[in-house]
């Protein structure tokens, strides 16, 4: 049956078109192989029973996202003054175009995020997955906590209005009571006596160009180390990746309703 | 916790290899599986945060042109900080709330500290520690009692203290300054010492101070209804209130340096003639 054929003028043609479509994919991949590390990042295996609490770390990431892509928007028409940041704020939220929609998202997206970030720390202290090997990623996880607390703190003086004044007055001055280092941390914070413009030109820097870059950088390393490692099964799953199954007399496990799958399942699942 | 030993490092190292065999063996690929619902859930975040912007603009702007109305989520913007009148109850994003409430939990001097730093700190220490302290292979929730209710205890006091700062009553400079012909009558102040009194009763002293139940007691701040008997004096008042910390080192209280000498005179006479209720 199968005669072997000229290819027609159509599959030539085909063919051209695909290789000219994926020649600039196969000059990166040469050059860099990026090509290929997304690859391995899209068809890597996760365990097989991952559920829907394991996208609050990937739904942090995107809360991130809009936070940098509103707040470099924010910066191109906020002015970090005392005289002018007042009236820079009020223009952008009621005068610029959508100027309301970026203020908005960057305002309440702080929040979104926070919460986010507590409820994948939640999620993960639930699954036990700060357990061996994942003890690092933990700990870089508690300094973006930190980092993302030390963002919302510095940004809420932004606006420079008396909810934003008086409550950083309060906030330099908590940390003025810290023993040995609290006075100075206090003065640092203030950038001098009292809270000015220096002040805010010192959490408008903090704000934008510091915290991010060290929340970026900690971020790199975390989704690093979570496609190093892999990310944890569900503990409770009956085929956890990493469980350990003990052959067991099928008597014992298999009821009326479930019968036993594999065994019953002892000690840890990591 | 007690009946099992930590696991040893060699069995740790064990079921990590057989976890990375499982998944090699039978796991599914990240895409599209997994990224599906990745993508669905990021989706609902953005909503949920435009959503957020558009109720905000829509409740507090829209119908009255004003950014300063409060709106159904809050306003769009304060009225501009004025370092000078200090009629503002200081308050932290919702975040900070349980910490600004722990605040009223400890008194100033003896144990201030360890609410504004004593306790944050332990905590974050107990955080980076807590992958150290628990060495144990066990991941089940329903295996690891002593886990479980350290974390159920944890969330409990956070949303507790956070809703005790959200709903924690301020004292408004409006409410206070109705107080004030009472305070005369109560503690017999003199006349020279009303005016100091209509300005503590608007300045914001009484986010944190409490007079003779009025106000609020935050930072650990001292009550102040008796404050003239320990007769400090008038310089002494007027030092303290332009730099609280120059005065008292780590003091939380704010300058009021900018309301200016005539007007901290008024003050230092009030607090000089409060002297209880009499
Ligand atoms: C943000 C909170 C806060 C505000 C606002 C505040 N205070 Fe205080 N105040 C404190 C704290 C905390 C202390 C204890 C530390 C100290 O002595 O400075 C204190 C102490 C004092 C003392 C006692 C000083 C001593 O040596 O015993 C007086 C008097 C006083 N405040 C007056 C005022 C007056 C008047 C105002 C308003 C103009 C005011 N405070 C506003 C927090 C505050
Ligand atoms: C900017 C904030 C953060 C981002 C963007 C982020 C992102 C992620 C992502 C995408 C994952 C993959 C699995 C999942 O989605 O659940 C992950 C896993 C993990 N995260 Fe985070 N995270 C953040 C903060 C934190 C915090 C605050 C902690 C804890 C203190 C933490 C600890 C961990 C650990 C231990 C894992 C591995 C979990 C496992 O293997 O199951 N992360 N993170």
């Amino acid at each position: 049956m199968a005669i072997r054929r000229e290819p027609s003028r159509a599959q030539v043609r085909r063919e051209q078109m695909l290789a000219a479509a994926t020649y600039p994919l196969d000059w990166l991949e040469e050059r860099s192989g990026l090509v290929g590390g997304v690859k391995y990042f899209l068809f890597r295996k996760v365990p097989s029973d991952t559920n829907w609490m394991q996208t609050l770390g990937s739904a942090t990431l995107t809360a991130f996202l809009v936070q940098a892509v509103t707040g470099v928007i924010l910066a191109m028409y906020y002015k970090p003054s005392p005289h002018d940041a007042y009236s820079s704020i009020q223009n952008i939220t009621d005068h610029l175009t959508m100027g309301w929609l970026v203020r908005g998202m960057h305002k309440w997206g702080a929040s979104v995020f926070i919460i986010l970030m507590f409820l994948h720390m939640g999620r993960v202290f639930l699954f036990g997955a700060y357990k061996y090997p994942r003890e690092l990623n933990w700990i870089i996880g508690v300094l973006l906590l930190v980092l993302g607390l030390t963002a919302g703190f510095t940004g809420y003086l932004l606006p420079w209005d008396q909810t934003a004044y008086w409550a950083s007055v309060v906030g330099i001055n908590l940390n003025g009571t810290a023993p040995f280092v609290g006075p100075w941390l206090a003065q640092f914070l203030r950038s001098g006596q009292e809270i000015n413009g220096n002040t805010l030109s010192l959490f408008y820097s903090l704000h934008m160009l510091v915290i991010p870059a060290g929340i970026i950088s900690l971020i790199t390393l975390h989704l690093y180390l979570v496609i190093r490692l892999g990310v944890t099964s569900p503990p409770w799953s009956r085929e956890a990746a990493g469980r350990e199954v003990v052959e067991e007399p099928s008597t014992v496990r298999t009821g009326l309703t479930r019968p036993a799958p594999h065994g019953g399942a002892s000690g840890g699942s990591d | 916790m007690a009946e099992e030993k930590p696991s040893g490092l060699d069995e740790r190292r064990a079921g990590f290899a057989r976890y990375k065999k499982d998944v090699k063996e039978r796991g599914k690929s990240f895409f599209p599986y997994a990224m599906f619902h990745d993508t669905v859930m990021s989706l609902i975040v953005v909503s949920v945060i435009v959503g957020l912007a558009v109720i905000w603009k829509w409740t507090s702007y829209g119908p009255h042109h004003d950014g300063l109305h409060k709106g159904l989520i809050g306003p769009e913007y304060a009225p501009p900080a004025d370092p000078g009148t200090v009629s503002f109850v200081p308050r932290p994003d919702w975040y900070f709330y349980f910490l600004f409430y722990l605040l009223r939990i400890f008194k100033w001097p003896e144990t201030v500290f360890l609410g504004t730093i004593g306790v944050p700190t332990i905590a974050l220490i107990l955080l980076l520690a807590l992958p150290f302290m628990d060495l144990r292979r066990e991941r089940r929730p329903s295996r690891r009692p002593v886990a479980m209710v350290a974390a159920v205890l944890t969330i409990f006091s956070m949303g507790i203290l956070t809703w005790k700062g959200a709903t924690a009553k301020e004292a408004l400079a409006s409410e206070v300054i109705a107080d004030v012909p009472s305070w005369v009558t109560q503690e017999k102040l003199p006349a020279a010492a009303i005016p100091g009194a209509k300005l503590f009763a608007t300045a914001g002293c009484t986010a944190c101070h409490t007079y003779l139940g009025t106000g609020s007691s935050n930072l650990g701040a001292p009550d102040l209804t008796a404050i003239g008997t320990r007769n400090l004096g008038i310089s002494f008042q007027i030092r303290h209130l332009q730099c609280p910390s120059c005065v008292t080192p780590g003091s939380p209280m704010p300058k009021f340096a900018s309301l200016g000498t005539a007007r901290l005179h008024e003050l230092a006479v009030f607090l000089e003639s409060s002297k209880g209720k009499r």
